[in-house]
């Protein structure tokens, strides 16, 4: 264990481990590492956000907001990046991290989204969480751009870990692309999805459509009592935060149950800076943190320093990382740090009509949607293009909107707005794309954020790969809607930029090889080994699964191995 | 679930706090924008009764505070453009108010009041780019109706705790839409 004399008290400022990030893998770092003993430190670089208390619009109708929910003009114009994404609004703004708090390059253009608070993203995550499957982890090795160091089968005891204590919903749909996991019972499709879902099995064989899975507790069993948390009421005000622990996010689950450990301390507004090294022992010894409202630096020390800013800010950290052994950025000996950035395709949807089921509705609002597991390239290459596409669809009444620019006034045209309108769909893609050398972010040379630190540059974009992957699910979605009995079937590729999926992942890629990844099969990495990586910038690959489960998976499985090398030593 | 049962759930989930805490901040207590008159108010009221009238069961959209609402959104939500959208329209009805019975449009019989917004819905858009007077005025009029309180508990059927999703319920003869 080095010391680093720059900080006057250090010993106060020691700790067994730091974890930078309290989002969603921060938090089950922090639960692994406290639950096993390690006096834990969380840096997190936003404010506290305790749960329940500091959910100031959870409970508010729609009438108690004084803009009902739209988003004040002033607001939208000074964060034209944050509004961008589909759940900043009035009732969930200060969830969102605010354009000018943290600038960034574009080189090309990149939404960031960020959630500048202790619980990070994990309170306005979108809470979709499927297992990857041997398909997912070995497709790129036979696609020939990336190689993972881990096996399906190596990582299913660790999503059952997560699973069982986050609370999933599912259904055991047996489908091998997308394995089953430890389920709470599963929600209900309403009666259009299933026509669809039947009508599009029976068209397309092999094609399955299965409910989506979600971490919201249908059922509060007794580990997510002892949690504090209950069942999801079907609210749909996810992004407000559950004052009931509905869904989980860290605020909620992981790290109140660490801190009930008593081995936990977080910090919030510690902008960690960079991870220090100390070349005579080969190891880091700390992390170097900016005081949020002071901007005083302070230095804090470990055995053991897990990462966990989100992607992003994961890869500017370790890139400013620089010591005399790594003067390009920690680990960065081949000049891969921040580099192989990837990111979700979700450019294609569909809308469309349906037609019957005029004396069906539903109660009550659901967090998630039938889902299709992918079809395309799974076992071998099929398509002009690489890799697949996992597609969501939901059916749902058309409220009073539809009467917003048609015609009518008076008694007649307001009864006609308080009934259920005519079925509509919406079917969205979630594609994988390819981490490519070329798509990195880097440390600006002349610009820095308002703490000194280089600003990112990003330099990300989309493929003729991804193109073709659009053609072909605008044109299966249409095939899938015409079977399913949708009129009115209108194709959008909206072309969005890379980000606003909020999927980024990469840039420290897990790998067997030294020359060619930064992180090895423990998510440590290869030349510094007390340093592990467990959230999206980590990933050698981005699936067509909503990413945050395997995520959660990685850290546990990582936290359980460092606590293991710490007690033989060898860290 | 009404709200003394909902606090009776949040109270055993420990939420009881998080209700507490809850900023009463309703749209109404914010104050008409400045540049606009009580009269305007009171005509944009006017015509949003005409838009949304009372039907049996739920009030009208004049009954809610649509004008203050509508002022609101503009003046906080809307670009400066809009503003000028709602004087236009406001001149416009007031002007055939004046042609069609010599009396401002609040005063007229609301079967005279309805005939005039629908011949000025019928007729043919304006070229003029930007922000168009009707649409913005009827569509801010939807959204403070049934996003207000009477809107959305009497007008539509409003849950703020379902408890549960149920995927097939089935829809008799009256049911009303959900308002969230």
């Amino acid at each position: 264990m080095s010391s680093h004399p720059t900080t006057p008290g250090a010993r106060a400022h020691t700790y067994d481990a730091i974890v930078v990030g309290s989002g969603i893998s921060g938090g089950w770092a922090a639960k692994e590492l406290c639950e096993a003993g390690l006096r834990t430190l969380v840096l997190e670089r936003g404010r506290d956000v305790q749960h329940q208390r500091d959910y100031p619009t959870a409970l508010a109708n729609p009438w108690d907001l004084p803009h009902r929910g739209r988003l004040p003009r002033a607001l939208a114009q000074a964060n034209p990046i944050a509004n961008k994404c589909y759940a900043f609004d009035e009732a969930t703004e200060h969830f969102f991290a605010k354009d000018a708090e943290h600038p960034y390059v574009q080189e090309k253009p990149f939404d960031w989204i960020r959630g500048y608070q202790v619980g990070g993203k994990s309170l306005t995550w979108a809470r979709q969480t499927q297992r990857w499957s041997r398909h997912d982890f070995e497709g790129p090795a036979r696609d020939g751009f990336a190689e993972w160091p881990i096996t399906y089968d190596e990582l299913a005891p660790w999503y059952s870990h997560v699973e069982r204590f986050v609370g999933i919903s599912g259904n055991r749909d047996g489908v091998e692309g997308l394995p089953d996991g430890e389920f709470l019972p599963a929600w209900e499709m309403n009666d259009a999805e299933r026509s669809m879902a039947g009508r599009i099995e029976d068209a397309f064989p092999g094609r399955r459509v299965v409910q989506g899975r979600c971490a919201h507790l249908t059922e509060a069993r007794p580990e997510h009592l002892a949690q504090g948390r209950g069942r999801c009421q079907s609210r749909n005000l996810c992004y407000r935060g559950c004052p009931f622990g509905g869904y989980f996010s860290s605020n909620s689950s992981t790290l109140p149950w660490a801190a009930r450990t008593g081995n936990l301390t977080v910090r919030p507004g510690s902008v960690v800076e960079s991870i220090l090294h100390d070349d005579a022992t080969g190891r880091a010894s700390g992390v170097r943190v900016i005081d949020a409202a002071t901007k005083a630096v302070t230095e804090y020390f470990a055995k053991v320093i897990f990462v966990n800013a989100a992607c992003l800010n994961t890869n500017l950290i370790l890139l400013n990382s620089r010591s005399r052994r790594y003067p390009a950025g920690l680990g960065n000996d081949h000049g891969l740090l921040g580099r192989h950035v990837a990111f979700h395709n979700y450019r294609g949807s569909l809308n469309a009509s349906l037609e019957g089921f005029a004396d069906s509705y539903y109660s009550g609002r659901r967090p998630t949607q039938p889902m299709m597991p992918n079809f395309r390239n799974v076992t071998r290459q099929e398509t002009d293009f690489q890799r697949g596409y996992m597609v969501f669809f939901s059916a749902s009444r058309r409220g009073w909107t539809r009467g917003q620019g048609a015609p009518g006034i008076g008694a007649a045209y307001k009864e006609e707005l308080t009934l259920p309108g005519p079925w509509g769909i919406y079917m969205m893609m979630q594609g994988e794309t390819i981490p490519r050398y070329e798509n990195h972010v880097r440390l600006s040379t002349d610009q820095r954020d308002p703490f000194g630190i280089p600003q990112l540059v990003t330099s990300i974009g989309y493929t003729e790969n991804d193109e073709r992957m659009i053609r072909d699910f605008l044109a299966q979605g249409r095939a899938m809607l015409e079977a399913a009995g949708a009129r009115d079937i209108r194709a959008t590729d909206d072309r969005r930029n890379p980000g606003l999926d909020i999927h980024e992942m990469g840039g420290a890629r897990m790998g067997r090889d030294p020359r060619t990844s930064l992180l090895n099969r423990w998510n440590q990495f290869h030349t510094c080994p007390n340093v592990f990586v467990t959230d999206g910038a980590a990933m050698a690959s981005t699936g067509v699964q909503n990413p945050s489960l395997t995520f959660m998976a990685l850290t546990a499985r990582a936290a359980r191995h460092a606590v293991e090398e710490l007690r033989k030593g060898t860290l | 679930m009404n709200r003394r049962t909902l606090l009776r759930h949040a109270a055993q989930l420990g939420a009881a706090a998080a209700l507490g805490s809850l900023p009463h901040r309703g749209w109404s207590a914010l104050p008409r924008p400045d540049g606009w008159s009580a009269a305007e108010e009171a005509l944009l009221d006017a015509i949003g009764e005409t838009i949304l009238p009372a039907t049996p069961g739920s009030p009208g959209a004049g009954s809610v505070a649509i004008g203050r609402f509508i002022l609101r959104m503009t003046a906080d939500c809307h670009p400066p453009a809009a503003a000028d959208a709602v004087r236009r329209l406001l001149g416009e009805v007031a002007s055939r108010a004046q042609a069609a019975g010599a009396r401002p449009f609040p005063e007229l019989p609301a079967a005279e009041q309805e005939r005039l917004l629908v011949a000025l819905e019928r007729q043919p858009p304006s070229a003029r780019a930007g922000v168009a007077p009707w649409r913005h005025v009827k569509d801010l009029t939807l959204l403070g109706y049934f996003t207000a309180e009477a809107g959305a508990t009497r007008a539509l059927r409003y849950d703020p705790v379902p408890g549960a999703y149920r995927g097939s319920v089935p829809l008799r003869p009256g049911d009303r839409a959900w308002a969230t």
